[in-house]
């Protein structure tokens, strides 16, 4: 129990330091290992869903490159972060600027989330790279490729991550639980892996919500998912529905400003929340209300207001449970 | 014959009794001014009027600077180019108190009348005499809510206070009150019309009076027809949704946008606020929506793309869009309101940037966004705090989470004192391992490899410690 004074969260635990611990992804490994052989390294792009491994191997691959002191050689960017271009570049500048005494004689520069600049901040980042090519390498990292321009997709070594397997994610699970003297049922470490889609950070955020309340089981998995997800969600769900448009605004509201999340966020968590079992729809419903929460992310993506889409949404929901009800009494 | 003072300055309120309506803004700030009074420096060290125009904001100053008898200093908002202006006021502010013991009141007029891009140096230095002032401030301001005065607005030493529009009766009350005491005839007829014409503005109202009575020596509603032009003024906030959501054609509503004092993102916000409220239908408030939000995504284009001929698209569907939906429905007359989230984006400033820091440390530990940190990694630590406790304390230090963070990432008042505790337990532990450390040295030096030994050696003293 000595641990305990040590205990932190575990998705950084139990992230792997060097490329050698990465199980999965394994060509892409491969290929990265081969760069450090030949001291050949090019700009990258790392695409994939969340939770597939791109910063962790970004990381891991800068460890094996520079040792365990790497962190003096790399930049860590979050473009979602960082307030613009100009901001980057700024940073960019500055890191870059010194040249390092060492064998590798290039820095690297991480930008994470890099799909989230626009396309004129790309171009600029495109300048950049060519800029700074005598003394650093870029890592980009994104969800979205085809939101990464064509002339940074065709300057950069493109690497595609999957989501990661079922044995996978089960077996790390169960390396983490053994490690961490958690007890646990078989049956809750697939729930959790089909609650976490292949998202592996997900997977462990799980695992340690529910070793948290003591043994892992189903029960406990699906209530610190239930717990996690802000009630308010499906609260607003339920006001809209029940035709109380300014209720569930109110709600909207409250979640955006006490739980500080962004509308992306709302939307992602509507969609997850009105197929679980226990939502009371018809799958006609759930099929339309998902059609629609869709469209509004597509909004929302292409920079849309927050609260703006989502009150869009809202009303749209009231309107479909009105219709709902109506065709209920109808068939009554 | 005497010069003639032109009635706007004549019938000024001298005193707060003279000065109709506005109930609770007197009441407020003469509680506030009385604080003044008792030598110390309130908080709140200064206060935004705001409403729309000749609602009497300077009035107000006037007449409560007039009801406690203390000098004014005023300085219109314009004259905040000049630097030697400001330091003037800045240095009027700064000083405590005058001879005779008692505060100035400094007025500021019209502060949304700094632009926001050439006049940056102004907003500035408003927020520095803000902050260094010893007198009680005085803003005045059509549009509170205008993009330049936010960082004015979210202060903590600022107190916004709204006046309202003006009713029929009061305007009445006062501009009989003028008639009698300039011996005129006034129609009642002819100043309704006259407060029509000018929509709850009293200082055009008794210009207008004034205009006719003058040369006329009574003000008939025959006199008042013929004579008063109508003004060409901007749309405040009210005047323009009204004429968007009451237009009988689509144009009206796309000029009412364009003649409105808002700029385009605010006019976004207050139709995003009022839709629900006016229209009550859900399928009119749905489609409502669905236009505010296509009209959105265009804008979202816009500042993407830098196409800025977009607007216009974005412009029609925010306008003829929503008042072509408003149409089929019989619209009532209701009191709009201020866009809720910039207020509780205001109200709530400070908890939400302990969250956003407790975030941003969490990112950098784990290597993600500040948003995957609110949106993963929050909820994370909230689940194991109603959990276990302990856990989620020793989680929340190693990522040297502040006890005021803990509060907000919790949600819960006493996860502050736990946090406090455990660090003061870790750092107790952290002096006594130290000592136990130096103690047991000695003796695993002999039989150990030096760099392992201590490792284990220490592990072992913290569980004698711990239990």
């Amino acid at each position: 129990m000595s641990t305990e004074l040590e205990y932190v969260l575990w998705a950084e635990k139990y992230r792997p330091k060097s490329l050698d611990e990465v199980v999965n992804q394994a060509e892409t490994v491969q290929r990265l290992k081969k760069f450090i052989q030949d001291g050949n390294v090019p700009h990258m792009l790392f695409a994939g869903p969340p939770g597939t491994g791109k910063t962790t191997v970004a990381l891991a691959f800068a460890h094996d490159l520079y040792g365990p002191d790497y962190q003096r050689y790399i930049l860590e960017l979050n473009a979602s972060d960082e307030r613009g271009i100009d901001v980057i570049r700024t940073k960019v500048k500055e890191f870059a600027r010194t040249m390092i005494v060492g064998k590798v004689p290039f820095k690297l520069i991480i930008l994470d989330e890099a799909d989230n600049l626009t396309a004129d901040a790309q171009q600029a980042l495109r300048r950049m790279m060519e800029l700074f090519t005598p003394t650093s390498r870029f890592i980009l990292i994104a969800n979205y490729p085809s939101k990464i321009i064509e002339p940074i997709q065709s300057r950069t070594a493109v690497f595609r991550f999957t989501p990661l397997k079922k044995e996978d994610v089960i077996s790390r699970l169960k390396y983490i639980a053994k490690n961490e003297g958690v007890e646990y049922d078989e049956k809750a470490l697939e729930a959790i892996f089909d609650i976490s889609e292949g998202d592996m950070r997900k997977a462990i955020n799980i695992l340690q919500a529910a070793a948290a309340g003591g043994e892992v089981t189903v029960e406990q998995v699906y209530k610190v998912v239930g717990l996690a997800h802000p009630r308010e969600i499906r609260e607003m769900i339920k006001l809209a529905l029940n035709g109380d448009f300014l209720k569930a605004r109110d709600k909207l509201r409250k979640l955006m400003i006490d739980y500080g999340l962004s509308g992306l966020d709302v939307i992602k968590q509507v969609h997850s929340e009105i197929f679980k079992s226990d939502m009371d729809l018809s799958e006609e419903a759930k099929v339309l209300i998902a059609d629609y929460a869709g469209e509004i992310q597509f909004r929302l993506v292409e920079g849309g207001d927050d609260e703006i889409q989502l009150n869009a949404f809202l009303a749209w929901l009231t309107l479909l449970g009105k219709k709902m009800s109506i065709q209920a009494q109808a068939t009554r | 014959m005497s010069i003639a003072v032109p009635w706007i300055i004549k019938y000024r309120p001298k005193n707060l009794s003279q000065y109709v309506n506005q109930e609770e803004a007197k009441a407020f700030l003469s509680a506030w001014i009385k604080e003044w009074l008792r030598g110390g420096t309130p908080s709140k060290k200064a206060v935004l009027l705001h409403g729309p125009p000749g609602v009497g904001k300077t009035a107000l100053a006037e007449a409560l600077a007039g009801e406690f008898g203390l000098q004014i200093v005023e300085m219109n908002a314009s004259d905040f180019r000049r630097k030697s202006d400001i330091e003037k006021v800045a240095m009027i502010a700064s000083k405590a108190r005058s001879f005779d013991g008692k505060p100035k009141i400094v007025l500021l007029d019209e502060v949304d009348g700094l632009s926001g891009k050439e006049d940056l140096g102004g907003v500035e230095a408003i927020i520095d005499v803000i902050k260094n002032t010893k007198n009680p401030i005085i803003m005045t301001a059509n549009n509170a809510y205008a993009n330049q005065l936010r960082t004015i607005r979210t202060m903590n030493e600022v107190v916004l206070i709204e006046l309202k529009e003006l009713h029929q009766k009061d305007v009445l009350e006062v501009l009989r009150r003028i008639c009698e005491a300039e011996k005129i005839f006034c129609d009642d007829k002819a100043l309704k019309t006259i407060h029509e014409r000018n929509k709850g503005d009293l200082r055009s109202c008794i210009n207008d009076l004034e205009s006719i009575g003058r040369t006329y020596g009574k003000v008939t509603l025959d006199l008042v027809e013929k004579l008063l032009p109508y003004r060409d003024r901007e749309l405040d906030p009210f005047e323009t949704l009204r004429s968007i959501f009451f237009a009988k054609y689509t144009w009206q509503a796309k000029s009412a946008a364009m003649h409105s004092q808002l700029d385009f993102d605010t006019l976004l916000q207050w139709i995003n606020e009022n839709i629900p409220v006016q229209l009550t239908e859900p399928e009119n408030i749905y489609q409502a929506y669905e236009a505010l939000s296509r009209a959105d995504v265009h804008k979202g284009r816009i500042i993407k793309s830098g196409s800025w001929d977009l607007l216009s698209y974005a412009n029609d569907l925010s306008t003829a869009g929503v008042s072509l939906v408003a149409k089929k429905e019989k619209l009532k007359w209701i009191k709009y309101s201020f866009p809720a989230m910039i207020k509780m984006l205001a109200e709530t400033k400070a908890s939400r940037e302990k969250l956003l820091s407790a975030a941003e440390k969490i990112a950098r530990n784990v290597h993600v966004s500040r948003r995957t940190a609110l949106a993963e990694f929050i909820p994370l630590i909230r689940v194991i705090y109603r959990l276990d406790r302990n856990k989620a304390a020793y989680i929340m230090k190693s990522l040297n989470i502040s006890p005021d963070e803990a509060v907000v990432i919790t949600g819960e008042q006493e996860a502050r004192e736990l946090l406090e505790k455990k660090l003061s337990e870790l750092a107790a532990l952290a002096k006594k391992r130290e000592k136990t450390e130096k103690t047991s040295k000695p003796e695993s030096k002999g039989y150990k490899p030096a760099g392992q030994s201590r490792e284990s050696s220490s592990k072992h003293s913290r569980q004698r410690t711990l239990f």
